[in-house]
């Protein structure tokens, strides 16, 4: 890899009392979350628990009622998302999203650190970037794509591909949305591996998943959330034993 | 696996070599056609058609890159066509100086304009682009110390009244044509620089782009003057030609959307695009102006034909030639991907399952 | 100014505010149901000014009566443009071609309206096009009463329709929250659908109220759409009532401007407002989350 080694974090992701209410609906309700640093967290919860809203409110699509969030000391609450990027938070979607009228190697072009502006109009042949490019989506296993179009290939390369190119930030913590959602299982266990390789160099994950399995096998550290706030935390055995866990799942 | 982008097979080649005689054919066709044109009134019908072609690909910076539709382009336009008037009559600069000056100053008017309008996502910027139409519309009507008001201004010809009207014509057809090969330049570059790619970022999905640490507001804000200035330079250039300025057809709502409709009909996401669809819109305009006089059908024709246009070919011309292209080459179909039917019944059933996958709150 | 002129002004000012409410609740409604930005809207407002216009002169009867064919056939035509034209459009780029299939459909309303009618100004000529009623001093002609009246009756059907029937709950779903309305089973695209064809029946009635007191030509509807989409900017996107409220702020200023500025100054109220909404505040004034995103 040329990418640089992340340096390891004291702090990483907290939120404080975090709330973001539509309409009558508290989507996010008061949600205190500390991410440990270095780690793999995972989000868990039922279907409607906030998870997203949460999510979209750390990184800045949508901007919290009250409470706060800060990453590695810093305030980030409300900032705009291309701000939290640059502070080196990357994140990917739900259900998958890429520039679709883009060729594979534009797409991963799109995501750079901002190094001033000077930087950005360079032209976009800057053989440093494009190698950093290519040598990501050699990583990632879809090198030979590079000029489909995104839309051309197919949704569990589009899944790399979103991968790859929040890495093209060199972000120091990844937030992903569901990167096992609609993906088959030979390609589940590719992105396992490829998030345990990613947080051996040093990056911090968070993990929303439905898929038990892969957060079980996956995570260091799982925060439990039901109707938008974290109702149990802990490693994977403690929370799979959890009496709340399981009420909130089954709602017995 | 081979690399299916450093491989070109015998067809791209043939195709390159097309393309390129299909692009010096026409350089050639456009540099001689003042010499081709059999009378003036001829060569004025290329002065306008040069003219549409200027303004769509001027608008073509915000279109294209962006995808954000500006239907009031007709605004920047008509300034600069005010503007290069005023400087030249009230200040008494030289005209080609009042050109530039007034592109700049209409740049630096997009600035609030632009502020006010990208914060937010694309509705309101169509809805400031046909207000501010509206409403130069409104002023430069009513405010006749200025702008000559329902009567119009009469613009100083740079050329001297000894330069006859076909010379007129020929030296404005080169102006003009100069004036979009600029254009296209600096759209080219931009195409290929980060800045581009960020910009067609925004364009495919701007929250996405944004998420990667693309400041979209500042890059919108960027793209939007540089349309506005190319704008006002062509509405200008067009002002010294054409000599007179009248508010109903400097403002007007009908040239903003020409601009739209040929960039659109020609492909908004190509470099040509926008001057295929303008000599395609240009020419069809005046020769229906010529064959049937000014009648309210044209308002008609204008509206049927973008409406088929955005419900049938919202791609283009251009692209749906390319496409075409793609399905007769011969290779196409283990080159671009390597995909089995297994696969691909795999993939059907992975995007089914997505789908089914109700979205939680995000919108 | 005088008190009599300041008073009149401020009636004609609310009187013609009803009108732009009820006209931006159709806008209103559009955008709600669908994101979409109708440009078509006052092209069929002054569409159903025509038509009141024509079967007056027609049949000599009341142009009010118009209204029990407009209103209808608006909304069927509604409906079906909805289901017929915008649905086909692709969800990723909706809001701006929609946009320009819209105004594609506007200008061959209006390019129609020319071929069919001429471009000559047209007014209806009533019996009580003269009269005018006094109220504390001022003098206010009676068509224009007529027209906020039917503005107001329509406006407060509208509100009834939303808030009380079966129909109103799912509609309000729609708009509030797609994703769950679907889940809700309710037929998100039919509501859509009616969405359309209740904002065009909006147009219908105000463009019979305003035949009653306006001269019409094909061109009309580009001052109306204007000054319609500034306010529902304003009301913040998506908002009735805040697009009510700005209605008759904005209509009360314009009225009091015409005074010392005349009638084309005083327009450009709307615009300035618009501006200035957006400098400070781009989500508008009374929006709620959609308008944030758009």
């Amino acid at each position: 890899m040329t990418t640089t080694q992340a340096p390891p974090a004291v702090r990483s992701l907290e939120t404080v009392e975090l709330r973001k209410s539509f309409g009558g609906v508290h989507a996010v309700d008061g949600a205190t979350v500390t991410f440990r640093p270095g780690k793999i967290n995972a989000l868990i919860g039922p279907n409607g628990s906030g998870k997203t809203t949460f999510f979209n409110c750390v990184t800045g699509m949508i901007k919290p009622d009250s409470g706060e969030v800060t990453y590695q000391g810093a305030d980030i609450t409300g900032k705009a998302p291309h701000r939290i990027a640059a502070a080196g938070v990357g994140r990917s979607f739900q259900l998958c999203r890429i520039f679709p009228r883009m060729t594979v190697l534009e797409n991963m072009l799109v995501g750079v650190r901002p190094e001033g502006l000077l930087h950005r109009l360079r032209g976009s042949r800057n053989a440093d970037d494009i190698a950093k490019a290519r040598e990501l989506l050699r990583r990632v296993g879809i090198d030979h794509l590079e000029s489909s179009e995104a839309r051309d290939i197919s949704y569990g390369q589009q899944k790399l591909l979103e991968l790859a190119g929040v890495l093209m930030t060199d972000p120091e913590t990844i937030m992903l949305d569901e990167p096992a959602g609609g993906v088959n299982p030979a390609l589940i266990g590719r992105i396992g591996t490829l998030v345990r390789e990613l947080n051996a160099e040093g990056r911090t994950f968070v993990i929303v998943e439905h898929n038990m399995d892969m957060v079980m096998s996956l995570s260091d550290h799982v925060v439990v959330f039901d109707r938008g706030r974290p109702i149990a935390e802990g490693t994977p055995a403690e929370v799979q034993g959890d009496p709340r866990v399981l009420e909130a799942y089954l709602g017995i | 696996m081979p690399s299916a982008s450093s491989t070109r097979t015998g067809f791209d080649t043939a195709l390159l070599g097309i393309k390129g005689l299909a692009l010096v054919a026409a350089g050639v066709l456009v540099l001689a056609f003042p010499q081709l044109a059999p009378d003036a009134f001829i060569l004025s019908v290329g002065v306008v058609i040069a003219s549409y072609a200027a303004l769509a690909v001027s608008w073509n910076f915000v279109g294209g890159f962006t995808g954000y539709i500006s239907l009031g382009h007709a605004a920047y336009s008509g300034l600069g066509g005010y503007g290069t008037a005023l400087l030249i009559l009230e200040a008494g600069w030289n005209p080609w100086l009042s050109l530039v000056g007034s592109a700049v100053a209409v740049g630096v008017l997009a600035l609030p304009i632009g502020f006010a309008s990208l914060r937010v996502r694309g509705a309101s910027f169509v809805i400031v682009s046909i207000a501010l139409v509206l409403i130069l519309l409104l002023v430069s009507q009513s405010w006749s110390d200025v702008t000559g008001g329902s009567n119009g201004l009469r613009v100083p010809r740079p050329f001297g009244e000894d330069v006859l009207r076909p010379e007129q014509h020929e030296r404005f057809f080169y102006l003009h044509v100069g004036l979009i090969v600029i254009a296209l330049a600096v759209w080219w570059a931009i195409d290929r620089s980060r800045f581009g790619t960020g910009l067609k970022a925004i364009r495919e999905d701007e929250d996405k782009a944004q998420a990667l640490g693309v400041p979209t507001f500042a890059y919108k804000l960027t793209v939007f003057v540089i349309s506005a200035f190319f704008t006002a330079l062509a509405g200008g250039m067009y002002a010294l030609w054409f000599g007179s300025l009248d508010p109903i057809f400097q403002f007007s709502i009908l040239v903003g959307s020409y601009m739209v409709l040929m960039s659109l009909l020609g492909g908004i996401r190509s470099l040509l695009g926008p001057v295929v669809g303008a000599v395609i819109v240009g020419y069809s305009l005046e020769y229906f102006k010529s064959a049937y006089g000014d009648t309210q059908f044209h308002l008609v024709a204008l509206g049927l034909l973008l409406a088929l246009v955005v419900l049938f070919m919202p791609d283009g011309v251009l692209p749906a030639l390319g496409s075409l292209v793609d399905r007769i080459r011969p290779d196409k179909a283990t080159s671009i991907r390597e995909m089995t039917a297994a696969e691909l019944v795999e993939k059907n059933k992975e995007i089914d399952e997505a789908r089914r996958e109700p979205e939680e709150v995000s919108r | 100014m005088s008190g009599s002129l300041l008073l009149q002004s401020v009636i004609l000012g609310l009187l013609l505010g009803g009108l732009y409410a009820l006209l931006a609740a159709g806008l209103t409604l559009y955008f709600g149901v669908m994101r979409v930005v109708m440009i078509a809207h006052s092209a069929f407002l002054i569409l159903a000014a025509y038509l009141a216009w024509w079967f007056q002169r027609e049949t000599g009867l009341d142009p009010l009566l118009s209204l029990v064919v407009t209103v209808p056939l608006f909304f069927v035509v509604g409906f079906v443009m909805q289901r017929l034209l915008l649905a086909r459009l692709r969800p990723a780029t909706l809001t701006m071609m929609s946009v320009l299939l819209t105004f594609a459909i506007a200008l061959t309303i209006e390019g129609l309206l020319g071929y069919v009618f001429s471009g000559t100004q047209r007014r209806i000529q009533l019996d009580y096009s003269g009269s005018s009623l006094e109220v504390f001093g001022a003098n206010i002609a009676v068509v224009k009463l007529i027209a906020f009246g039917l503005a107001a009756v329509a406006l407060l059907g509208l509100w009834a329709l939303m808030k009380l029937t079966r129909f109103g709950q799912a509609l309000r779903a729609t708009i509030q929250h797609p994703e769950a309305a679907r889940l809700l089973g309710i037929n998100t695209d039919r509501i859509a659908g009616f969405g359309f064809g209740l904002g065009l029946a909006t147009a219908a009635i105000g463009g019979t109220a305003l035949s009653l007191d306006s001269t019409i030509y094909p061109s009309l509807h580009w001052h109306w759409i204007g000054p319609l989409m500034a306010i529902i900017v304003i009301g913040g996107l998506g908002s009735i009532p805040g697009a009510a409220i700005a209605a008759m702020l904005l209509g009360v200023s314009q009225s009091l401007l015409q005074v010392p500025l005349g009638t084309t100054w005083a327009q450009t109220v709307f615009y300035i407002a618009l501006f200035a909404t957006l400098m400070v505040r781009p989500q508008g004034f009374f929006g709620g989350r959609l308008a944030q995103r758009f």
